[in-house]
């Protein structure tokens, strides 16, 4: 089954749905046309008739309650109806209106038509409520592919059918209920053992319980209670929700609300101090509750604790540590929640999606990343990297190099392997020579160095010399296969020695620099020791001998301050030269410009060049350069 | 074609057989190496992409800080002048300043407030906190204002947080 057209995962929540897709071999959240990573799943008509769904309807919710129907998805499968001004409408009917409202979203997101859709439902559905999701979905104008549980679409989204045999149990704590799931996979193939739950607790239940206790404390300093005024009841509720957020990763928040209220004209202020373990006392007893559901799964499962392979968190609430904590107490295991919990089950429905479209193919879309950083020497020691850590195969880099020293006729291409900065620090794959470059300045001659990995990992590594044609390469062979510890290693050394590193790779830049000015200097002073005035001359001189003096030992900071009184000597002789030829070329129009023109084709003006052998060229030389020209 | 079968059929067929064979040999040879071309073109192309999906990624994340300094940096300038207004004996002349350097910067942002009270309740513009019923009112209109709402440009930036009226039966 390849059919290429996309199919979307949809999940049908009670209070917001979520959908995805999958691009690239990735899952990818669908935005609405409000912006937002979900839809409310409200639906109303107003007075006037038009049909609102998704943030509109919510918006108006308590201006129009005759009009407005929330938590639809309570009533699916039963024989229920809604009348909404003078209408009756199945849930069915309902859901459907979330569903088209998502499916003409997703059209607009992804910019196609959009008729393929896997609906995801909670585990303990029954058939009736299964076949009215489906209904409801063809009512929308969905080809509904599939029907699957939410629990299986959380799991399928850590992947985990590929592990083998598993039993996986799935919390999912959203904003008004609390689902237990025990599944039990093998296969591929998923059986649900047992389901629990408690569908008057959530989140909201949470957030009363925060509101609750900030108004206490208003009340006690100043005898008003804030939930009375839907203006000041918003503003506490808002506050909570911050907090409650805030301190998932803070041990401390305060709440400060500003002009409050005004009591006999006199201004007052919120303030409160809350800490993690007050709002987890606050929040305990909701908490609490979620236990007998797990503990009634498990019993129903006929499982112990220690028999869950795997615990994925599912619902916001689950994002805050106390509930974490909770389940690992529990389940005695640290429970998955790196992927978005409020995402999870959508971005399930999505893979799953994705496997009956094709845009999932084992085969084909799992390309191999090239483990570490591969680099080339270059002068001092230093590793530059070709192909960043993490890069897909197969792929093609190159970089021109140039030569270090004048007259140098061959090139050592050393192929590293590894995140330290100096090549010495780094696994060495294999290294070559590049001779027969004809005699030139340094940094005139230009190498390109290319890597090339094809999808076995097979890297092929060339040097060309552009001038010449000259061509010498070398096969590496398994430059993507490494074990696992192997590259744990390698990246845990880089971690450790990174400062160490960054330190020595600034030293060896400094000398870089220093040397390349050193060369520089001789060379202009041969080259134009008529136009320097006899001080000029004479300062450069003295700064050159005491620059190559402190070259000779390994004093860093002298190094930088030689360099730097050099690079004033030079700029204030150079800048004597151009205003002499300035006046030059007022007397004689055309010369100057002749001599703009010239920087322009130098090969060094092309900042991709780097001196192989190895040279990092510093920018003050390459300014130079132009200048003396 | 007939004649010549007529003078050595058997040999003519073995003849035309080889030389199919030999064809389509060298066709099915001709194939696989374009296939396996294709097939590089494609894989590398597949590989080029996620790449350029890791680099999106990437960039994507610095954007955002970028655009998150450029606020930031705003509004550090104008909590300095808060704490400065804070400890003036007298702070309202310097707080009008600071306020009117707020408005100019949210209108240079192309930031405007929506009018919502007296207003009939627009659910493109309006969040509905609560009803209140009255006796003497138009029923839907904007009665409160909770927390003002906001275009940025044409687009919705914040809905007006609102009360409506709701009139007594």
């Amino acid at each position: 089954m390849h059919d290429m057209s996309k199919i979307i995962g949809i999940d049908l929540g009670t209070t917001n749905s979520e959908a995805a897709y999958i691009e690239a071999g990735k899952p990818v959240v669908i935005k609405s046309v409000e912006g937002q990573p979900y839809f409310p799943s409200v639906v109303a008509f107003t007075k006037t008739g038009e049909m609102l769904v998704g943030e509109a309807a919510k918006r108006q919710a308590v201006t129009n309650t005759e009009g407005t129907v929330q938590r639809i998805k309570r009533k699916m499968g039963t024989s229920e109806k809604v009348t909404l001004r003078g209408k009756t409408y199945t849930p069915q009917q309902i859901s459907a209106f979330i569903l088209q409202k998502i499916k003409k979203d997703a059209e607009d997101f992804l910019g196609e038509k959009i008729t393929d859709a896997v609906i995801t439902v909670p585990a303990y559905f029954n058939d009736d409520q299964r076949q009215a999701t489906k209904d409801a979905g063809a009512i929308a104008g969905f080809n509904v592919k599939r029907i699957i549980n939410e629990p299986t679409a959380a799991a399928l989204a850590y992947g985990l059918d590929k592990e083998g045999d598993q039993k996986i149990a799935v919390y999912d704590f959203g904003g008004g209920t609390l689902d237990v799931t025990i599944m039990e996979v093998g296969g591929g193939v998923f059986e649900v053992l047992s389901t629990s739950g408690d569908t008057q607790l959530g989140g909201s239940d949470m957030d009363k319980a925060l509101v609750d206790y900030i108004a206490e404390e208003f009340k006690k300093q100043h005898g008003v209670d804030l939930r009375k005024e839907p203006k000041t009841l918003q503003r506490v509720l808002e506050a909570a929700e911050t907090a409650k957020i805030e301190l998932s990763s803070t041990l401390q928040t305060d709440i400060n609300l500003p002009y409050i209220y005004v009591v006999t004209g006199e201004p007052k202020h919120l303030e409160i101090k809350l800490t993690r373990a007050k709002l987890e006392e606050i929040i305990s007893p909701i908490v609490q509750r979620s236990e007998k559901p797990c503990r009634q799964a498990l019993q129903d499962a006929k499982l112990k604790p220690e028999d869950i392979d795997h615990v994925v968190l599912v619902g916001g609430v689950t994002r805050m540590q106390m509930v974490a904590k909770k389940v690992e107490e529990i389940f005695k295991q640290k429970p998955k929640r790196e992927v978005d919990p409020m995402e999870c089950v959508a971005i399930g429905a999505a893979i799953q999606a994705g496997v009956l479209s094709g845009a999932i193919d084992k085969d084909i879309v799992l390309l191999d990343v090239t483990p570490l950083t591969l680099s080339i020497e270059t002068l001092g020691g230093v590793a530059t990297p070709l192909i960043d850590r993490n890069t897909t195969v197969p792929t093609r880099k190159s970089k021109v190099f140039s030569t270090a020293a004048d007259n140098q006729t061959s090139v050592e291409i050393n192929v590293l392997q590894g995140e330290r900065p100096m090549a010495a620090d780094n696994k060495s794959l294999g290294r070559f020579h590049l001779d027969g470059i004809l005699p030139a300045p340094r940094g005139l001659p230009q190498i390109e160095v290319s890597f090339d990995i094809d999808v076995n990992g097979i890297m092929n590594v060339s040097a060309k010399d552009l001038g010449t044609g000259k061509e010498q390469s070398i096969h590496i062979t398994g430059s993507t296969k490494l074990s696992d510890s192997e590259i744990e290693r390698m990246q845990k050394e880089a971690k450790e020695h990174e400062e160490e590193d960054k330190k020595r790779k600034e030293k060896i830049e400094i000398r870089n620099v220093a040397d390349a000015l050193v060369h520089t200097t001789e060379k202009t002073l041969v080259e134009l020791k008529d136009k320097f005035t006899s001080d000029d001359k004479e300062a450069l001189e003295k700064a050159l001998k005491e620059l190559r003096e402190a070259l000779t030992g390994d004093d860093t900071d002298k190094i930088k301050e030689k360099t730097d009184a050099l690079t004033q000597a030079f700029q204030k002789a150079s800048t004597a030269i151009y205003q002499q030829a300035a006046q030059q070329h007022q007397q004689q129009q055309g010369a100057g410009a002749a001599q703009g023109d010239a920087w322009q084709g130098h090969p060094s003006d092309d900042d991709s060049t780097i001196n192989a052998d190895y040279k990092v060229k510093g920018e003050k030389k390459k300014k130079k350069d132009h200048e003396e020209e | 074609m007939s004649t010549k079968k007529i003078s050595d059929p058997k040999k003519q067929t073995h003849e035309t057989s080889q030389n199919k064979i030999k064809k389509l040999e060298d066709d099915i040879r001709q194939l696989k190496v374009e296939l396996n071309e294709k097939n590089d073109k494609y894989l590398r192309t597949l590989a080029d992409f996620q790449n350029y999906q890791k680099r999106i990624e990437k960039e994507l994340i610095a954007q955002k800080e970028d655009i998150k300094k450029k606020y930031l940096l705003e509004l550090l300038d104008q909590i300095e002048l808060l704490k400065k207004a804070y400890d003036d004996p007298d702070p309202k002349p310097g707080l009008k300043l600071l306020l009117e350097n707020m408005d100019k910067f949210l209108k240079k942002e192309g930031i405007t407030y929506i009018e919502c009270k007296g207003k009939p309740f627009d659910y493109q513009l309006h969040n509905a906190v609560s009803t209140v019923e009255q006796s003497e009112c138009v029923d839907g209109t904007v009665i409160d204002e909770i927390k003002k709402g906001y275009f940025m440009g044409e687009k919705l930036l914040r809905p007006s947080h609102v009360i409506v009226a709701k009139k007594k039966p």
